[in-house]
C-alpha cells in the first residue's frame, strides 16, 4: 500500500471528515488529496527541495547553504510574472470562499424565483403542503433533537488563561568566557575543552543564559538537594508569577500536571507543588517524566483530554527542566553537546474549560497532534540517556538526529495539513499529485504553504541547527522565526519550556492580534514530534513583566555564524 | 604552630565564580598604564576578620554573593582577564569571566586563630594564587569566606596589583560592603580608564633605581625568590610613637628611618645604603580611581643607615623625595610594556598605606576586629608596609622580609624600641 492511498484511506476514517462527508463531498476529496504523502517525498532531505519564491528579510540563518533556490508554481512558465501573484491571491480568495460565492447565485436565483411567482402562489403552495400541529411538532421535536445531539457532541473549548515563564536572576548568568575558563579547569581533556568551545560558538546562544546556582561550582556539585533547590526556584516562581497575573486561587485548581524530563525524586514535583500551596487533597496530579523536551504539548494534550472528562475545571500544567543532575563530566562527544545547549527556565500554564474564562483568556486550543517514531530503532535510540565507558552519565545526541527530525516532522505535517490548510493550498496540492501521477512525473511536487494557515511559529529553541531545518523544510521566513533564534539567544535550550519563552517573545513584540492563529512545534527524545495549534482570543497587550520585559527592546540582535571567543 | 598544621585547620574548600551581572558588550578593553605593568609581579593580599554575630553568621553565601552582581557592573575590569596585544603589551580584557570564591571552613574558633602565633595565620584564609601561566585564564581578584567555628568569618581578599594600587583595592571591596548593606550606588562611578600622559612627552630620563628589570618565566607572574620570605606586623602605639618622635612630626619617615636603622644593624653583611619610598599620589580615603597612583622616589645614602641617626635618617627621607614616575613611564614605554619589573623588594621598600580606607568594610553596620594587609610577590630586598589602625593615633607595621631576618628583627625592637 503505497503512501497515497494510506493516505486516501488514513483521513476518511476520522469521524469529522465522515460527519462532513456527507455535506461537503468535494472536501473530502481534498482532505484525502492531501494525503501530504507527497510532502513525503518533497520535503526528504537527501532531495533537493523547491521553496516558493517568498520575500526573505534579513535571513539570520546559514543562507549559504540553500544553493540554487528557485522558485515553484504550478506553472512554470509564468515563474516570474509579476501577475503571477495577482493571479494566485485571486484564486485563493475563490477557492477558499467558493461555498460563499456559490451562494450567491443561488440566493440571486431563489429571489428572482420568488419575485417572479408572487406571493399568492407561495401561500397556495404552503397549503398544499397540508401541514397541521402535530407536523410541526414532530418537526420541531426532530430539530431540537438533532441540534441537542450536535451540540452535546461537539468537544469543550479548552482555553489558555494565561501562562507565566521563569525569569533567570542575574545572579545565575553564565558568560562565554566562563563557561570556557570553567570547561577548561573541570575537563582536563584537552580534545573535549576545544570541542565544547566549537559548540559554543556556533551555538547561536548569547551571554546571558543562565545556569542553577550548583553549576557555577567548579566542579559541579549535582546533589539531589541541589536539584531540589533548583525545582524550587523556577517552578515556584512561574507559579507566583501565574497567580498573580490571574488570581488564580490554589484551591481552585482540579488538575495539576507537571513534565520534567531528567528528574525525576519521590516524592514527585507536582507533590511538591501541592504541598507547597497547600492543593486540594482531591486534585487530580500528573508529573511525567522521561518524555524530553516535547513533553510540554504532551502535558497540553492530556490537560486537553482530562478537561473533557470533567466540566468546569481548571488545570494548572508546568513545564520544565532540571539542569543540576545531568552535568557531563566525561569525554563522550556526542554526551557534551547538553551541557553546551542546556539552560534553566520553566513555565506555568493555566487552562480552562469555563465558558466564563472564555472572555479573559488569551488562547483557545485548536488542535494537539503527537507524532512517535519510536517504533524505528534508530528514532529511539536518536537521543538516548546511558553511561560512557568512565561510567558518567549523559545523554547521547546521534549524528543522524537532524534527518530523524525531518522524518518525524513530515509526519507530523501530514497529519496537521488537512487541518489547518486552507482549500486553496489542499486542491492545488490535489492538483499537482494528480498531474504527477497520472500525466507527467516529472512535475515539480507542491510544498502547501503553511504561512497561509498561521501567522505565528513558535518552533522548540533545541539548537540552531534545529531551526535552520524547520525554516529550510517549511520555507518560512526570517521573522518567522525570529522568536525561536531570539529565545535560543536569550535563555538557551530550556527544553520543554522553550516554546511558552518563545510565545512570549511574539506577544513582547506586540505582535499578537485576536483571531491570530499559532503553530508550536515540540521535537524530542523517542523520537517524537508534538505540535499544536491555538487561537488568539483577544488581542495581547505588551506584558510589562515577564522574562523579556527588560531586554525586549534590545531585539531582535543580529547572531553571527561564529562567536569570535 | 607549623604552617602546614594551620593550612590544615582550614578545610572543605569550594570554588565558584562570580560574574557580572549585566553584559559588559563586545570588545571592551581595559588599558594598562606603565605603573600598572612596573607593579604587575605584586598581589595584595587582604584578610578581615568579623566576630561572631547573629549578623554575620545569618548571611549565607547566596547573601554574600548577590551584591557582587551589581558591584560588578561597575566593575567590570576586576572580572576581566590579561591578554597581550601584538606588540607583547598586556590589557585587560572585561570579557566578564569573573572573579573567583572560595569558601571553608576552620576548625578553630576565631579567637584561637587570632591568638595564635603570628605569621603564616593568614596565609590560608586568603587564596595565594598568582597571574599566569595561563593569563588569559587567571583570575585578577580571589575573595575566601572561612567560617570559624563557633562563628565568625574572615574574609580574604586576593588583589593582583596590576589593577590598582591598596587604596584602589580597599575602595573597591568597600562598595562591595556597600552593596550588601544596601546602601545607595555611587553617584560618581569609578574612574576606569586609565592612561595618563605618554612618555613619549618627558624629555629623557635616567633609569629609576626604585625600579628593577627582571625576567621571568612561562608567564608566571611572581618574582622568584632567592629564599623563602614570611611576614610579621607590629603595632606601634602611640605612647612608643611619642618616645621615637620626641615632638617631631614626621611620623611615616621615623618610622621608616626606624625600620631602616634596625634592619640595617641585624644584617651586618650587606650595607642597605638604598631603599625606595612610595606614597599615594592623590588623597587615598577620597579616590573613586582603578589605578596604580604611586610615587616612588628613591633614598641613597653614603655609608650604612646604622651610621646614620634616627634623625638624620628621617630628614635625608624627607629632603630626597623626588617624584620617579617619569622615568618610571619612559622605562616601561621604551620597551612597549613587555618586559617585566619589580617595584617592591627591588630595594629595602617602605609603603606609606596610612591613607587607605582600611577599615571600611561594613557588613550590616559590623566593623572588621582586625585587618591584616600584606604583599605578595616582593623582592629579596623586602618591604614595610605602613598601615593604619582603628585608633588614629597607632599605625601597624607590616614587614615583608626574608624569614631568618625576622626574628631578629624582633629582637631589636623589642629590646631598642620595646615595639612588639
Amino acid at each position: 500500500m503505497d503512501a497515497a492511498t494510506l493516505g486516501l484511506v488514513a483521513p476518511l476514517l476520522r469521524w469529522p471528515s465522515a460527519f462532513m462527508l456527507c455535506f461537503f463531498p468535494t472536501n473530502a476529496i481534498n482532505i484525502a488529496a492531501v494525503s501530504v504523502a507527497s510532502i513525503v517525498t518533497s520535503l526528504n532531505p537527501r532531495q533537493r527541495s523547491r521553496p516558493r519564491r517568498t520575500p526573505s528579510l534579513n535571513c539570520t540563518c546559514s543562507s549559504s547553504r540553500q544553493a540554487g533556490r528557485m522558485p515553484t508554481a504550478p506553472l512554470p512558465q509564468f515563474s516570474s510574472s509579476v501577475k503571477l501573484k495577482y493571479v494566485k491571491l485571486g484564486y485563493q480568495y475563490l477557492v477558499n470562499n467558493f461555498l460563499s460565492l456559490l451562494l450567491l447565485p443561488v440566493m440571486a436565483a431563489v429571489s428572482l424565483e420568488l419575485v417572479h411567482r408572487g406571493p399568492g402562489e407561495m401561500v397556495e403552495l404552503w397549503e398544499s403542503l397540508r401541514v397541521d400541529l402535530i407536523h410541526v411538532l414532530c418537526y420541531l421535536f426532530a430539530i431540537v433533537f438533532v441540534s441537542t445531539v450536535y451540540f452535546m457532541s461537539r468537544p469543550r473549548p479548552v482555553y489558555l488563561v494565561d501562562y507565566a515563564c521563569f525569569k533567570p536572576p542575574a545572579t545565575c548568568r553564565v558568560p562565554f568566557s566562563t563557561f570556557m575558563e570553567h570547561a577548561r579547569l573541570i575537563y582536563p581533556n584537552e580534545k573535549s575543552v576545544r570541542f565544547q568551545m566549537r559548540i559554543l560558538e556556533r551555538s547561536g546562544l548569547g551571554e546571558e543564559t543562565c545556569l542553577p546556582p550548583a553549576n557555577h561550582y567548579l566542579p559541579p556539585k549535582p546533589t539531589m538537594e541541589a536539584s531540589r533547590d533548583e525545582a524550587q526556584l523556577v517552578i515556584f516562581s512561574a507559579i507566583d508569577d501565574l497567580v498573580r497575573k490571574t488570581g488564580l486561587k490554589p484551591k481552585d485548581i482540579d488538575i495539576l500536571i507537571v513534565n520534567c524530563s531528567l528528574f525525576s525524586p519521590t516524592p514527585s514535583l507536582s507533590a511538591m507543588i501541592i504541598n507547597k500551596y497547600k492543593l486540594r487533597s482531591n486534585i487530580r496530579s500528573f508529573n511525567l517524566s522521561g518524555m524530553g523536551c516535547s513533553a510540554g504539548l504532551i502535558s497540553i494534550d492530556l490537560a486537553r483530554d482530562l478537561l473533557q472528562a470533567h466540566p468546569s475545571s481548571k488545570a494548572l500544567v508546568i513545564s520544565t527542566e532540571i539542569i543540576t543532575p545531568n552535568f557531563y563530566p566525561g569525554n563522550e562527544r556526542a554526551m557534551l553537546l547538553p551541557n553546551c545547549l542546556f539552560r534553566m527556565g520553566a513555565a506555568a500554564i493555566l487552562l480552562s474549560n469555563r465558558r466564563r474564562d472564555a472572555r479573559r483568556a488569551k488562547y483557545r486550543l485548536v488542535h494537539v497532534l503527537r507524532t512517535h517514531k519510536g517504533a524505528e530503532d534508530r528514532a529511539y535510540r536518536c537521543v538516548y540517556q546511558e553511561e560512557d565507558s568512565e561510567g558518567n552519565s549523559g545523554i547521547n545526541l546521534s549524528k543522524d538526529l537532524m534527518s530523524i527530525a525531518g522524518d518525524a516532522l513530515k509526519s507530523n505535517i501530514t497529519t496537521l495539513g488537512p487541518l489547518v490548510l486552507p482549500m486553496s493550498e489542499q486542491l492545488l496540492f490535489f492538483l499537482t499529485l494528480v498531474v504527477r501521477k497520472v500525466i507527467n512525473p516529472k512535475w515539480k511536487p507542491y510544498i502547501p504553504d503553511f504561512k497561509q494557515a498561521f501567522e505565528h511559529f513558535c518552533i522548540h529553541a533545541g539548537g540552531r541547527a534545529v531551526i535552520d531545518e524547520l525554516q529550510k523544510n517549511l520555507d518560512l521566513s526570517a521573522e518567522h522565526v525570529e522568536a525561536s533564534r531570539m529565545t535560543l539567544h536569550r535563555f538557551g535550550n530550556t527544553s520543554s519550556s522553550s516554546l511558552w519563552y518563545e510565545l512570549n517573545y511574539i506577544e513582547s513584540k506586540g505582535r499578537m492580534r485576536r483571531g491570530d492563529r499559532l503553530w508550536q512545534i515540540a521535537f524530542g527524545s523517542g523520537f517524537k514530534c508534538n505540535s499544536a495549534v491555538w487561537k488568539c482570543m483577544r488581542t495581547v497587550k505588551t506584558p510589562v513583566d515577564g522574562p523579556w520585559a527588560n531586554c525586549i527592546h534590545r531585539y531582535p540582535v543580529h547572531i553571527p555564524e561564529v562567536v569570535k571567543l | 604552630m607549623g604552617v602546614e598544621q594551620e593550612k590544615s585547620a582550614v578545610y572543605g574548600h569550594m570554588f565558584s565564580t562570580v560574574v557580572p551581572g549585566d553584559v559588559t558588550g563586545e570588545a571592551v578593553v581595559h588599558e594598562l598604564a606603565d605603573m600598572d605593568l612596573v607593579t604587575k609581579l605584586h598581589y595584595l593580599r587582604a584578610v578581615y576578620y568579623f566576630s561572631q554575630s547573629e549578623v554575620v553568621d545569618g548571611l549565607a553565601i547566596t547573601d554574600l554573593k548577590r551584591p557582587m552582581f551589581p558591584w560588578l557592573n561597575v566593575l567590570y575590569p576586576l572580572a576581566g582577564r590579561i591578554r597581550r596585544a601584538e606588540a607583547g603589551r598586556p590589557f585587560i580584557k572585561c570579557n566578564d569571566c569573573g572573579l573567583r570564591i572560595v569558601e571553608a571552613s576552620c576548625s578553630k574558633t576565631l579567637e584561637e586563630w587570632l591568638d595564635a602565633e603570628d605569621d603564616p595565620r593568614w596565609g590560608s584564609l586568603v587564596p595565594e594564587k598568582i597571574l599566569g601561566p595561563e593569563l588569559p585564564f587567571s583570575p585578577l581578584v580571589y575573595i575566601q569566606f572561612t567560617r570559624f567555628k563557633c562563628g565568625g568569618m574572615a574574609i580574604g581578599y586576593s588583589w593582583s596589583h596590576v589593577l590598582g594600587d591598596a587604596a584602589s583595592a580597599t575602595n573597591c571591596i568597600n562598595l562591595w560592603g556597600d552593596f550588601l548593606n544596601g546602601n545607595d550606588p555611587p553617584t560618581k562611578p569609578f574612574q576606569l580608564s586609565n592612561m595618563q600622559n605618554t612618555a613619549q612627552d618627558y624629555a629623557p630620563q635616567k633609569a629609576p633605581a626604585s625600579v628593577k628589570q627582571v625576567e621571568i618565566a612561562n608567564d608566571c607572574w611572581l618574582f622568584p625568590n632567592a629564599c623563602k620570605m614570611a611576614t610579621h606586623s607590629f603595632k606601634v602605639t602611640e605612647t612608643e610613637l611619642d618616645k621615637v618622635q620626641k615632638g617631631q612630626k614626621l611620623q611615616f619617615e621615623l618610622i621608616a628611618a626606624l625600620f631602616w636603622l634596625c634592619l640595617s644593624r641585624i644584617q651586618s653583611g650587606k650595607e642597605l645604603k638604598l631603599a625606595t619610598i612610595c606614597r599615594h599620589g592623590t588623597q587615598a580615603k577620597c579616590s573613586d580611581m582603578l589605578s596604580n597612583n604611586i610615587r616612588t622616589s628613591t633614598v641613597k645614602l653614603d655609608s650604612s643607615a646604622a651610621s646614620v641617626g634616627l634623625f638624620r635618617l628621617a630628614n635625608l627621607i624627607v629632603e630626597q623625595d623626588m617624584d620617579e614616575l617619569e622615568s618610571v613611564e619612559q622605562l616601561v614605554d621604551r620597551n612597549s610594556g613587555k618586559p617585566d619589573f619589580l617595584l617592591y623588594g627591588a630595594n629595602l621598600t617602605f609603603v606609606d598605606m596610612r591613607g587607605i580606607n582600611l577599615f571600611g568594610l561594613e557588613l550590616k553596620g559590623q566593623k572588621p576586629v582586625k585587618v591584616d594587609l600584606s604583599i605578595d610577590g616582593v623582592g629579596d630586598e623586602g618591604a614595610v608596609l605602613v598601615l593604619p589602625c582603628p585608633q588614629r593615633s597607632d599605625v601597624t607595621v607590616m614587614v615583608i622580609l626574608p624569614e631568618d631576618q625576622i626574628p631578629k628583627l624582633r629582637r631589636v625592637l623589642d629590646s631598642e624600641f620595646g615595639i612588639a
